[in-house]
């Protein structure tokens, strides 16, 4: 009777590592039935499969995902790289302007110490 | 990042954490659950490997650039949806003719699917439905769905073509819905 209600009842998650042996021929009556299940309740698990039903030499299937995968690590890090650039360029803004700050507090302490010590000479010949 | 130690983290949660903080490796992670999917997608459209790859590739920038200016809720729908339109605009600039069938941009909404179940539908309702399709989509839907029968045994039992099983489970399996609400609906 239940087999009735999942005619409505759309399967999910497709786990990769089926869908390959699906195209291989290489699983059961019942794993094989789940697999279509997920085809007719899916579009995409539809379109996926008849993609690579088309791909004559099934071995090179997993070639194609590695290459893509690879260049999606490289996309996903290559943003992240530029973020952090972005980050470390903030921070050596925020260094350099503490830094010249703190210099610009010790000359002007130099040169009013210097401004006082040229004075005192002064005072000492009045008293005379 | 080694993405098999993240398999037990479900696409919504791998989503979530990339919008909390906008890091693209929760993104390379979620898309390489769906290399092989998009790679067959593709190919279906484009029907050439070295094509296909390319559309894949775009796809990915695609994603990376679209999911950092708005929120996706459903990811699966929306991917689909992002890899097929680019594959019918490919194949429009090229001038290729497109089955009317397959020649309609998927729109950014989400599949129906829960609310379906959600709904507390009766097994008469769905058994007098049945009865009421087609002889061809009745056959096809029961002895797939019922009978738990593969496309390849349908095909040999029946005699139709496998795209013609596969039309009639499609067709069946909507106009089922289509009824099941009417009724609902009158009841």
């Amino acid at each position: 009777m239940a087999d009735i209600e999942n005619i409505l009842h759309n399967e999910d998650d497709l786990n990769n590592e089926q869908l390959i042996k699906y195209l291989e021929g290489k699983l059961s009556e019942e794993e094989r039935h789940a697999i279509e299940k997920q085809m007719a309740a899916s579009s995409f698990t539809n379109d996926a499969i008849e993609g690579l039903q088309s791909i004559a030499n099934k071995k090179d299937i997993n070639l194609y995902v590695d290459e893509l995968n690879r260049q999606l690590h490289q996309y996903t890090h290559k943003h992240q790289k530029k973020k952090s650039k972005r980050a470390i360029k903030h921070l050596d803004w925020i260094i350099l302007s503490i830094i010249i700050v703190i210099l610009l507090c010790v000359l002007g302490y130099y040169v009013i110490n210097l401004h006082k010590q040229n004075k005192q000479p002064d005072k000492t010949e009045i008293k005379r | 990042m080694n993405h098999d130690k993240f398999a037990h983290i479900s696409d919504n949660e791998l989503l979530e954490r990339f919008y909390t903080g906008h890091n693209n490796e929760w993104l390379g992670i979620l898309l390489q659950r769906y290399t092989l999917m998009l790679l067959g997608t593709c190919m279906k459209y484009l029907k050439n490997t070295d094509e296909a790859k390319d559309a894949v590739q775009q796809v990915f920038l695609k994603t990376i650039t679209e999911l950092h200016k708005y929120k996706v809720d459903y990811f699966k729908s929306w991917l689909y949806m992002i890899a097929r339109n680019h594959c019918l605009m490919l194949l429009r600039d090229k001038n290729i003719h497109i089955p009317v069938e397959e020649n309609t941009y998927l729109e950014d909404h989400t599949t129906d699917k829960a609310e379906l179940m959600e709904k507390d539908y009766t097994l008469t309702i769905m058994e007098a439905s049945i009865e009421e399709l087609s002889t061809e989509q009745k056959t096809c839907v029961t002895l797939f769905y019922l009978q738990k029968r593969s496309y390849n045994e349908i095909v040999e039992t029946t005699g139709y073509t496998l795209m013609q099983v596969k039309s009639h489970i499609q067709n069946g399996k909507r106009n089922l819905k289509l009824l099941v609400e009417k009724k609902m609906k009158n009841n």
